[in-house]
Formats: C-alpha cells, structure tokens, sequence
C-alpha cells in the first residue's frame, strides 16, 4: 500500500489572511474585510431591488425579500418582543442578512471562507447587542428598576437572593454577550475546519493512490458538509438574531 | 431577467474579489522576515557540523481567537452601512409595499362583500317583487275567475229566466190555444153530437136546451179529465 503524509495546515493557515491594502493600519483591507463588504453589497442589493418592484403579487427577489422581512417580523419579533418590539424589525433583519451572508461565504466557491469563523465580528455583534439591551432596559424601567428586576427577581424568596443574585449578574451580564459571540464563532470555524479536514483529506487521497475503494468517501462527506454548512449559516443567523430579539424583549418587558 | 443577472454579476463579481488576496496563512512582518533568513544561516552552520547550532521559532503564528482591530472596523462600518441603508430605505420601502398590498387585498375584500350585499339586497328585491307580481298574478286570475262566474251565473240566471218566460209564454199559449180548441170543440162536438142524437133519436128536441145540456155534460167530462 502507498503510504502518503497527510499534512493538517496550522488553524491559524486556515483563517489568518494577510492584509493586501493599509498594511498596519486599523483599516488593513484583507479577505475578511472584503467579504464584509460582499455582505454589504448582497444585503443592500436584496433591498434595493426588492422594494424597488412593487408587484402586488410578489416573485423573485421581491418575494424572497418580504418573505424575510415578513419572518423576522412575525418569527422573530412578535413571538419575543410583542408589538413594542416592531421597531426594531429594521435592526434585526439588518443583522440577520449581515450575519448570514458573512456565514453564507463559508460555502461559495473561490471565497470559500465565513467571516464569522473570525472572532471580530461576532464579538462586535455581542457587544452591541449586549450594550443595546442593557440601555433599553434603563430606558423602559430606569437604571434601578432594571439591575433591580434582573439582579432581584421578584417571586423569589428572599433568602435565596444570595445565591440568585450573583448567578443572574454572571448569567445576564458576562454570560451572554460571551455566548453569543462564542456560539456563533464556534460554529461557523468547526464547520470550516471540517470542511478543510475533509477537504484535504480527500486531496490527499486522490493524490496517493485514486484506485483506492475509500477515496470518494471523504468527497462525499465534503459534498454533504457543504450542504449542512449552508443549513448552518442560516441556522447561526437566526439564532443570533432571536437571542438579540429575547435579550432587547426582555430588558423592555421585565415581567417576561 | 435584469434583476438575475445583476445578482449574478454581483456574485462573480464579489468571489472573484475575494478569491483575489489568495491562500491564508500567518502574516509575517519585516522582523520575521529577517529572523527566518538567520535561522537559513543557522541550518547552513548545523549542516556544516556546528552542533552547537539550534533553529528558534520566528514566526508566531496570531491567536486565532482574538479579534483583529481592522476586520472589527470593516465589519462594524459595513454592518452600520447596512443597517443604515435597510432602516432608511430597504425596510419602509418593503414595508410600504406590504402595507399597500394588505390594504389593496382589504379593501378588494371589503369592495367585494360590499358587493356580495348590494347583490343579495337586489336579488331580495327582485324575489320580493316577484313575489308580488305573482300574488298581483293570482290576484288578477282569481278576480277574472270570479269575474267569470258572475258572468256566467248570470248567463245562465237570465237564460233560465228567459227559459222560464219562454216556457211560461209558451204555457200560456198552449193553455190559450187548448182553450180556443177545446171551445171551438166544445162548439163542434155539441153540433156533431145534436146533429148525431138528431138522427139517433130523430126527435127534434128544442135546440138550445140540448146545447146547454151538452155543454154541461163537456164540462163535466172536461173537469173529471183535467
């Protein structure tokens, strides 16, 4: 049997990419600033044709569209943050096209890399919704009604406060922005970890020896990684989008 | 079509772009540049017999957990560029047209009972009058019926009545006829039967005391047969 070395590239080969404009600069331009723009573009492209054609019966993109908004409204905002929460439809669909296009490119060929799998975003993201709903619950109950309400539930007894207290701090102050960001970077730099795994694994065996019986197992799992990738991107975006909708609902709604 | 190819050419246009900076690996800058090409002369030395000689690491490769500053500035700028163009223009574009949809489809189906109620109230109006003018119908056919009874009892009232004088009439005249007849026979009969006893008994009796008696006699045979 041929034997072959099956060289794993280093994790950091695998999302560190060189900055090809503003070399050392806050704004370096690299692929991942690159498919932030291509997510930009995509998302306002969808929007711009979209709600330019106003067909009463709605196809294509203008179908695709309202069909998005129209599920962000109603799955998302009307099921955690109720009619209060309408407002903020325009910031959720936001993130959740931003988010899933930067998740989508983790499977287009050539781009073949999910801007997510980078911890800049996700924490950006997690930090945003983290400040947003902290200042919406100040807004709608005052500084001391919301540490009040969240650190001191109410219906608790008061012995138990002790323990309650310190967990709801750790869990709603410190617990979630990092779970947010962690479970989507996570997510996405496994899967495209596994892609490259057997991405290069079957390389490597076409590249050995093609008449081996297990050669097109290895492709065959790329091709079906490929797809539940894509059910990941869009999965990732949804959970982001209506965990932010909870956190933004619940800071307005405390009784919740 | 237009639409789709836009689409399209975004996508090429974008994978292309992207695929443009080329493999990943970890960025090195001008020390570790330098720092690889003394571990070159190093592995020179430790091939040449210097067993004193030892390779270090240059390059470290950036932990990939920590976020880097310019894909948090890109992704932050882009991601707000998004938000601003989806919260300006994108979403109330979107939603105007949803808005008018439902209404439009509201008001199709408000116009459209409306409609079904106009066209139940006049086919309420059109049974009811139908109703009428079939009630008027029996109305108008019952009053010519009764109409035409009268009539026809009246017919047949008069024609009885006519009958009736007719027949009286007719009574009359027969009763007047047999009358005359039965005098005029009564005459002849009392001739004939004088004449006849004349010859029987060939006795001249005194005339006008044989014709009261045979007159007397008709009359009671007239009597005891009417």
């Amino acid at each position: 049997m041929a034997s072959f070395a099956l060289e794993f590239p280093p994790i950091s080969h695998l999302v560190e990419w060189p900055a090809f404009l503003f070399e050392d600069s806050p704004f370096a331009v690299n692929k991942i600033t690159l498919i932030f723009l291509f997510a930009l573009v995509c998302t306002l492209s969808l929007f711009i044709i979209g709600g330019r054609r106003q067909a009463l019966v709605p196809t294509g993109v203008q179908n695709l569209v309202e069909s998005s908004v129209d599920f962000i409204r109603e799955g998302v905002v009307m099921q955690t943050m109720g009619h209060d929460g309408l407002s903020w439809v325009p910031f959720l669909t936001s993130l959740f096209f931003f988010i899933f296009f930067t998740n989508i490119t983790g499977i287009i060929p050539v781009m073949q890399m999910p801007a997510n799998a980078r911890m800049a975003m996700p924490i950006v993201f997690a930090v945003m919704i983290w400040v947003l709903f902290i200042a919406v619950g100040i807004k709608h109950q005052g500084p001391f009604g919301y540490v009040k309400s969240v650190l001191f539930p109410p219906g608790v007894p008061k012995a138990l406060y002790v323990l309650v207290t310190p967990i709801e701090f750790i869990s709603t102050f410190l617990v979630r922005p990092f779970s947010l960001a962690v479970r989507l970077f996570a997510n996405l730099l496994a899967g495209h970890i596994l892609l490259v795994t057997f991405g290069v694994l079957a390389a490597a065996l076409w590249a050995a020896k093609p008449t081996l019986v297990i050669v097109p197992l290895p492709f065959l799992m790329l091709v079906f990684l490929t797809g539940f990738e894509v059910l990941v991107a869009f999965l990732q975006a949804y959970i982001f989008t209506i965990l932010a909708a909870v956190y933004i609902g619940g800071a307005m709604h405390p009784e919740h | 079509m237009r639409t789709k190819v836009l689409l399209s050419g975004a996508v090429v246009a974008g994978a292309i772009l992207v695929g443009i900076p080329g493999v990943a690996h970890a960025s090195g800058s001008a020390e570790e540049q330098e720092c690889l090409l003394e571990q070159v002369h190093v592995a020179e030395e430790i091939a040449a017999g210097d067993t004193h000689a030892e390779i270090k690491t240059c390059e470290e490769a950036p932990n990939p957990i920590l976020p880097a500053v310019d894909e948090m500035v890109w992704g932050t700028l882009a991601f707000l560029v998004v938000f601003f163009g989806i919260a300006k223009f994108g979403y109330p574009a979107i939603k105007k047209g949803m808005d008018d949809r439902t209404a439009r489809i509201a008001g199709d189906l408000d116009a459209a009972d409306k409609a079904k109620v106009d066209a139940e109230t006049v086919r309420n109006e059109y049974e009811r009058r139908l109703a009428d003018a079939k009630n008027e119908a029996s109305r108008i056919i019952e009053e010519a019926r009764q109409a035409a009874d009268g009539v026809r009892r009246d017919l047949i009232a008069r024609a009885e009545a006519e009958a009736e004088e007719l027949r009286r009439r007719n009574a009359e005249a027969v009763a007047g006829e047999r009358g005359r007849v039965m005098a005029e026979m009564q005459g002849q009969v009392a001739s004939l039967a004088i004449e006849l006893a004349e010859k029987v008994v060939e006795a001249s009796l005194d005339r006008e005391a044989n014709l009261q008696l045979i007159e007397n006699y008709i009359n009671s045979v007239g009597q005891q047969r009417a």
